[in-house]
């Protein structure tokens, strides 16, 4: 018997032994400092929520996808660190653009290698970028981005076989041309979607290219475990000298925010989104970095102007003037969030001032007057995107309009059936919020306000409908922000079809070592120049 | 016995189709676009319908269920609309951890359980017994993922004894496995304590004692396999479920198996995914059924297969 329970005790012990062997620090380098003084080296320990499923990044629009697309390839322009000034990333020089706004010459650097080390980038891999997100038979989901330039409707349509607007000059110099001179033509060139394939590698790769990726960024792929990890390594061609400065990435994917902030403490992830209940905990503890940046978001109550239910426009501006936003911003988001009193976020050419704004200030009493003028206006109703219960910020909301005497209504409906009658324009009311694609106001009132309706305004203002038009294509800047300006005026404070909320500021915490990421106000943070010390 | 295997196999086939009707009308019935899901927030009406044409999706929904069932008779059951990965790969590369998680915590669950519920038994009515059962009530009735996170709270940051989630080595699967297999031990408790309490008083076990057996040996001799039967229900059920996924276990501990899989697969409208998933969860299901049913036969010699 005692032999028995030793030999038990000894394979246990031994199990142990084994388990023990298999952990232990990994993912550690020695910081140098490079030729001029700068330091670098180090494995960044990342993670996602969710799996990018692939790294196609013409075939995704997730956040995700776009930051493993900005370090992975490169983008014709970038922004200038964490400005939304454009710079030349594949570019030699800013492009050139006519007095008519509507032909841009480019040039592009020249000797830039993809990954594979011997593959030159040239103008052809441009063109071949642009025809493959608009090819009628392939799957690019931002074909928006380059449905100004001339002839892409056609091409789009399968009506051409190539793309008119485009113009080879020789290897490194072309032109495009656009249908119609549109003014935030150069911020979708820097948007990650835009991200700049070689034709060769990419009809080489086949239906393999979206799990083997070859950029001309910062790092490449080294493995991909779908819903594990994804490991980046330094790219030694890259055309930037000293850079990237980390050795390289190794993101996990942890799909609980609880978990992936316990890895962050326990110090196996060395950063970490902070959910808004820890972050006073998380700063009082002195142990880590906490990063803040501006975002280009805007939080809202939308109304369905094509709704009967919220037609009358005395009730939309009661809604307005009931929202307390100060007292939701500091409840739902604390030192995170910032009262809007614009939709289009403050930093955003041709936007607002942060403070300044068109939007109704809060006035319990003005709201009330109204609601008693209109009479019974019955049940409203509203509808919430996903969620097992009604969101906290939903909750507030209809205890600020009872306040007033309306009485609203909250759906939950699953996310994709709400974007399916988003799209059908049938969701009467919703809080939702919106991050900016490009820093450009016609990203936000054309997307929610055009006649397009995509996002189940229902709005019908012809005039400002007009104007969003003009103003899409209007080249002269001051004369353009003083469209929007009307535009946005218009829309907030005369037809009451959106109530701005407020803007959320981002906010990584990461170790004490982690140094000069960028948190870019699109949502797109760059580890390029970071390192670990 | 081959003939009875499949004589139940092929009775299955009717189950597998019928499951597999259920989930096409449902995927139609509900609202949400599998391509307005797939093409993102820019799409174009144009594209939308291009898209549909080229996945077949115009169709008449006779002739899509007709395609789905012929091709999956022929072993293909699509490709993903939102990967455009096969099917059957996706499952299959997700399928081997959700076995390794759902062997491992019913390993835990069998051990803990069956010990604790024939001691239980044997003891009824000790302080043991009692705190055996008011644990395995608790273990029942706890959410799981409070058990997740306190135990990663305890074991992972405070203790540092194991990793906190993740799926690179066998020490990861120790937390999941544990926290998986309690909420099932404590099910297999108080199936084998009321089984073998049955059992245990049956006249045979009396006649074992009378003749003298060591107490030992009227247990696992002759009491356990008879009230075994009815736990092997069990387990076979809770097996077969774990073998389909656990979503919340592998969401908090960050493991790729099946069961995030299926949620992303509903959430994303990707119908040959769900579709795919469906037909093989109910598979599972059925060749669980099959085998719990022929381990009866070994079980008790009473119990002929036909």
């Amino acid at each position: 018997m005692k032999k028995k329970v030793l030999a038990f005790l000894l394979v246990v012990l031994m199990i142990t032994a084994v388990l023990a062997g298999c952990s232990g620090p990994k993912n550690q380098s020695t910081p140098q400092e490079g030729v001029g003084g700068e330091k670098s080296g180090g494995i960044l320990n990342d993670y996602f929520e969710s799996d990018p499923n692939g790294f196609d990044v013409q075939e995704s629009t997730l956040i995700v996808s776009y930051h493993l697309a900005r370090h992975i390839y490169s983008t014709l322009l970038r922004y200038k660190g964490d400005t939304l000034e454009l710079e030349p990333e594949l570019l030699a020089k800013m492009p050139e653009i006519s007095p008519d706004g509507k032909t841009y010459t480019f040039e592009l650097k020249k000797g830039i290698k993809f990954h594979d080390g011997t593959t030159e980038l040239v103008a052809d891999d441009v063109k071949f970028t642009i025809e493959r997100m608009l090819d009628p038979k392939g799957k690019g989901m931002s074909k928006w981005l380059f449905e100004p330039i001339l002839g892409a409707k056609a091409f789009m349509e399968g009506k051409a076989s190539s793309l008119e607007g485009f113009k080879k000059i020789d290897d490194y110099k072309f032109q495009i041309i656009l249908e119609k001179p549109y003014a935030p033509f150069l911020h979708n060139l820097a948007v990650p979607a835009a991200s700049i394939y070689s034709e060769k590698l990419v009809k080489a790769a086949g239906d393999n290219w979206s799990l083997n990726p070859v950029g001309t960024g910062p790092f490449k792929l080294k493995s991909y475990v779908p819903n594990t990890e994804i490991v980046l390594e330094k790219n030694p061609y890259y055309f930037e000298e000293g850079l990237p400065r980390l050795e390289g990435i190794h993101y996990r994917i942890v799909p609980d925010a609880t978990t992936a902030l316990m890895e962050f403490e326990n110090g196996t992830l060395d950063v970490c989104l902070i959910p808004v209940n820890e972050y006073q905990r998380i700063k009082d503890s002195g142990k880590y970095e906490i990063l803040e940046g501006v975002a280009l978001n805007t939080y809202y109550f939308i109304m369905n102007l094509s709704d009967p239910m919220w037609s009358d426009v005395r009730l939309r501006k009661a809604v307005a003037m009931a929202m307390d936003k100060e007292k939701l911003v500091e409840a739902l988001y604390g030192p995170r969030g910032s009262v809007a009193k614009s939709f289009v976020t403050p930093g955003i050419p041709g936007a607002y001032e942060q403070g300044t704004g068109p939007a109704y200030e809060y006035n319990p009493e003005e709201a009330k007057k109204l609601v008693k003028e209109l009479g019974n206006v019955g049940k409203l109703q509203a509808w919430q995107w996903g969620g097992e219960r009604i969101s906290d910020a939903n909750v507030a909301i209809q205890a600020m309009l009872k306040d007033v005497g309306l009485d609203l209504e909250i759906t939950i409906m699953e996310s994709a059936a709400f974007r399916q009658a988003r799209s059908e324009g049938k969701i009467p009311a919703s809080y939702g919020n919106w991050w900016a694609d490009i820093p450009d106001p016609d990203n936000y009132l054309y997307t929610f306000f055009a006649r397009t309706n995509q996002m189940s305004s229902g709005y019908k203002n012809k005039e400002i409908q007009d104007l969003l038009e003009q103003a899409r294509y209007e080249v002269d800047m001051e004369k353009r922000e003083e469209l929007y300006r009307k535009i946005e005026d218009t829309i907030i404070q005369e037809d009451v079809a959106i109530v701005p909320l407020f803007h959320l500021k981002s906010l990584l915490a990461t170790q004490k070592n982690v140094k000069d990421i960028i948190l870019h106000p699109t949502g797109v943070n760059i580890y390029t120049y970071a390192y670990k010390e | 016995m081959a003939g009875y295997i499949v004589r139940r196999l092929i009775m299955a086939l009717p189950v597998l189709v019928g499951v597999s009707l259920i989930t096409f009308i449902l995927l139609n019935v509900v609202p949400g676009d599998p391509v307005l899901e797939m093409m993102g927030k820019h799409v174009d009406p144009l594209t939308l319908e291009k898209v549909r044409e080229q996945l077949g999706l115009n169709d008449p929904l006779y002739v899509q269920f007709g395609r789905f069932l012929f091709n999956a008779l022929r072993g293909d059951l699509g490709k993903s609309f939102k990967t455009g990965q096969p099917v059957t790969k996706m499952i299959m590369d997700t399928f081997p951890t959700t076995v390794k998680l759902a062997l491992s915590s019913a390993f835990v669950a069998i051990i803990i359980g069956i010990t604790v519920g024939i001691i239980s038994a044997v003891k009824q009515y000790s302080f043991f017994d009692h705190a055996a059962m008011i644990t395995a009530l608790a273990g029942i009735s706890a959410p799981i993922f409070w058990v997740a996170v306190v135990a990663q709270l305890v074991f992972g940051l405070q203790l540092k004894w194991l990793p906190i989630s993740g799926y690179s080595s066998p020490k990861h699967m120790i937390l999941p496995a544990v926290v998986l297999g309690i909420r099932f031990a404590a099910s297999i408790a108080r199936y084998t304590r009321s089984a073998f309490l049955e059992v245990i008083r049956q006249d045979y076990i009396r006649t074992a004692r009378a003749k003298g057996l060591a107490e030992r040996a009227v247990i696992f001799g002759h009491a356990l396999k008879n009230a075994m039967i009815p736990v092997v229900t069990i387990i076979g059920m809770q097996i077969s479920g774990l073998l389909t996924g656990s979503l919340l276990t592998e969401t908090i501990f960050a493991i790729p198996g099946l069961g995030r899989l299926s949620i992303w697969a509903l959430s994303n409208r990707d119908f040959p995914l769900v579709q795919g998933i469906v037909l093989f969860t109910a598979a599972v299901f059925v060749i669980g059924n099959l085998i719990v049913d022929i381990s009866y036969a070994f079980l008790d010699p009473r119990v002929r297969l036909q």
